[in-house]
């Protein structure tokens, strides 16, 4: 999910000798949970696993490749988005998730070898320092550090002014001999991890979660039972402006019955978040994201929704909260836009924490949108 | 020869020489690979005893005394030396658990101010790792989301602190957490994940203390392995310390229990051996301890999460300790 106001502004792990303390509690049984809930992760911990900075998402293009039913049919365009259609007959209806993450390019490569860097996407940078980092070349990914501020000074800020990567070298010829060219993308290791109950954390929940469920629906859809169109376009270049949303809308112009954006619900559910708005508990069901920074959603078309929700007993929450969503720019062809996400914790960090009940539900909604809505 | 007595002969056998009855059984593992696994590993002050446990496993012979170190002796009589590395580090304990489940810290040890004033700061929006009773329980430490700050300001200027930190592990009430093996005073650091890079560096929270006790614990085992190499005369004591940052409680008791030493060398990194040489002890321990030295460790980034050190410096310092348990002048 994009936050409105967001600019582009600018290994080997051990594991050779694994000792005691490095086995985690396994918080619930695999064998005793649901399938569906199986199911969800074994789709989603592979996404979130794949790294794409804005502009570089064709590693998460390939994982959803993989994942997609053998039927369906996906097509890539100028943008970058990845397109599955099914079903036949006018209106369509136009689902998106977008499959870039937040990072940092490369811009400018130091006489001594280290990085320099620019921001994609909107977050706090002090998450990022002191941290491991990864060097995407393409080709290659180079592991390193972003390195911590020199001095904190007499006053010490929470947020460092900048900060550049150390990928071990020691000379501008040694990192170029590496394969970093100004423009290679700079992430953070992830990893995909099970907390407590149906609970899961890991960095770029957003929006990995919606191409997940997504997926999820394509997997459950009959096509043959399908009414109309039904379009789903993995986005590129989200958070940096909606641009590969923004691609897709012109290509459909005025033809779509409705979108739905499928992105992050920013929920205050968290003892840190005042509690104004975006109240929206984690693991009681997907949100409708009625209002956000780019967008209302027609109030007749969340009250229908919320009526097919309650048909198909899905349990469905309404809500408000900020940024923007890929649907917005839609708007400019008069196609409505009625977002729905899935509650996140701590968004935009290297943390952010979901339940995986609410990814199930999501993909039943998507289901049931595409089949009878 | 009766039955009793044999049993009896042997029991004081393998007591009286650890290293050269158990020196077959030491697999080979380089300072580097140790380092790496030693980085993966977290002892939090007054809470060691799970790195405590491994170092036993990986040193025949090695017993925990009544701190908590684990020791190791090789000989017997004067002269008496000692090498030394201390495990510990900052960490947290579970201060509380909230009615809704979330997890409040409180740093141990229990001093007002943290290593720095961005230490506790490392631990905002980060995997942590609690150890709980049933064993260690991953989790989160809460961060505010970007998006719900927009209009409101850019957060706070000054940096987080441990009584700013929640910890989320999944759970959703404090029954939850119960569960889970989790309560007050389940220890917490942040999730250790060693991360190479470069051609030999190894960045982890402590790698460069963790390097040192590596570099020590190749060492040792080499030594054991080697079977009556060490010592060349007198007594050699090993010990891997607790609470170091804690009144050097641990190293102190070695020094008064195994003591007087004639001289002490530690593996650690240059401001924990600085901060030893300038602290303060007790008469009586101190001039147990004798003469004190150390093997420095460089680190880069230090005291912070990717805390940097070359291997190859560990496996130099490495060879250094082995050189001196064989009686070579140290260098």
């Amino acid at each position: 999910m994009k936050p409105i106001g967001a600019r582009v502004r600018g290994l080997a792990l051990a594991g050779s000798l694994a000792g005691p303390c490095t086995m985690l509690v396994v918080p619930s049984l695999a064998a005793q949970e649901p399938a569906r809930i199986l199911d969800a992760q074994s789709i989603l911990a592979p996404l979130l696993e794949s790294y794409g900075v804005s502009g570089s998402e064709a590693p998460v293009r390939a994982t959803v490749e993989r994942l997609l039913p053998a039927w369906a049919k996906a097509q890539t365009d100028t943008a970058g988005n990845l397109w599955v259609r099914v079903g036949k007959g006018e209106p369509a209806v136009v689902f998106v998730a977008h499959m870039d993450e937040i990072g940092f390019s490369v811009s400018t490569i130091r006489e001594d070898g280290s990085l320099d860097l620019e921001m994609k996407g909107g977050f706090f940078l002090s998450l990022f320092e002191a941290e491991p980092a990864l060097v995407h070349t393409g080709t290659a990914t180079v592991p390193g550090v972003f390195m911590p501020r020199d001095s904190v000074g007499a006053t010490p800020r929470r947020t460092p002014s900048a900060f550049r990567v150390d990928v071990g070298t020691a000379s501008r010829a040694e990192t170029e001999a590496l394969g970093i060219r100004v423009g290679s993308t700079v992430t953070m290791p992830k990893h995909y991890t099970r907390l407590a109950g149906t609970r899961a954390t890991g960095r770029a929940m957003d929006d990995r979660v919606g191409c997940t469920t997504l997926l999820l629906a394509l997997r459950r859809l009959d096509p043959a039972r399908l009414k109309h169109e039904v379009i789903f376009v993995f986005s590129v270049r989200e958070e940096i402006g909606l641009e590969g949303a923004e691609a897709a809308a012109a290509a459909l112009g005025t033809t779509p019955r409705r979108v739905h954006a499928i992105d992050t619900f920013v929920s205050a559910d968290s003892p840190l978040e005042p509690q104004a708005f975006a109240v929206t508990p984690i693991g009681r069901g997907p949100v409708v994201r009625a209002l956000d920074q780019s967008a209302v959603a027609p109030p007749v078309l969340v009250d229908s929704l919320v009526a097919l929700a309650r048909v198909r007993a899905i349990p469905l929450q309404v809500g408000a909260t900020n940024g923007g969503n890929d649907g917005s720019v839609f708007a400019a062809w008069g196609v409505p836009d009625v977002p729905i996400g899935w509650p996140l914790r701590y968004a935009h960090s290297p943390a952010e924490v979901i339940d995986l009940k609410d990814v199930v539900n999501l993909g039943e909604v998507i289901r049931a949108i595409a089949e009878g809505w | 020869m009766g039955r009793r007595f044999r049993v009896r002969l042997a029991v004081v056998l393998l007591a009286a020489a650890p290293a050269r009855w158990l020196g077959a059984q030491v697999p080979a593992a380089s300072p580097g690979d140790l380092a790496v696994r030693l980085a993966g590993m977290t002892a939090v002050t007054g809470y060691e005893q799970a790195m405590v446990d491994t170092l036993l496993t990986l040193l025949p012979g090695a017993e925990r005394d009544r701190a908590g170190n684990a020791v190791l002796v090789f000989g017997n009589g004067a002269p008496r030396r000692l090498a030394a590395c201390p495990m510990d580090e900052t960490g947290y304990a579970v201060g509380g658990v909230r009615p809704d489940g979330w997890l409040t810290l409180h740093r141990s040890p229990g001093r007002l101010l943290a290593p720095g004033p961005l230490f506790d700061q490392q631990l905002e929006g980060q995997r942590i790792t609690v150890f709980g009773r049933r064993g260690p329980v991953p989790g989160v430490v809460a961060v505010r989301s970007v998006h719900l700050t927009r209009g409101r300001g850019s957060g706070p200027p000054d940096p987080f602190t441990s009584d700013d930190a929640f910890v989320d592990i999944g759970a959703a009430s404090a029954r939850e957490v119960e569960a889970l093996g989790v309560g007050v005073l389940s220890p917490v650091a942040l999730a250790k994940r060693p991360h190479r890079y470069g051609t030999d560096k190894l960045a982890a929270p402590m790698a460069g203390r963790r390097g040192a006790c590596a570099a020590l614990l190749a060492a040792a085992r080499r030594a054991v392995a080697e079977q009556g190499m060490v010592p060349v005369h007198g007594t050699t004591v090993i010990a891997f310390v607790v609470e170091q940052q804690l009144e050097l409680r641990g190293l102190l008791t070695v020094a008064t229990n195994r003591g007087p030493f004639e001289e002490t060398w530690i593996a650690d990194v240059a401001p924990g051996i600085a901060a030893l040489k300038a602290a303060s002890l007790p008469t009586g321990p101190k001039a147990a301890l004798g003469r004190l030295n150390g093997w420095e460790i460089g680190t880069r980034y230090t005291g912070t999460a990717v805390e940097t050190v070359a291997l190859g410096d560990v496996e130099r310092a490495s060879a250094r300790i082995a050189g001196w348990l064989r009686g070579e002048a140290a260098q």
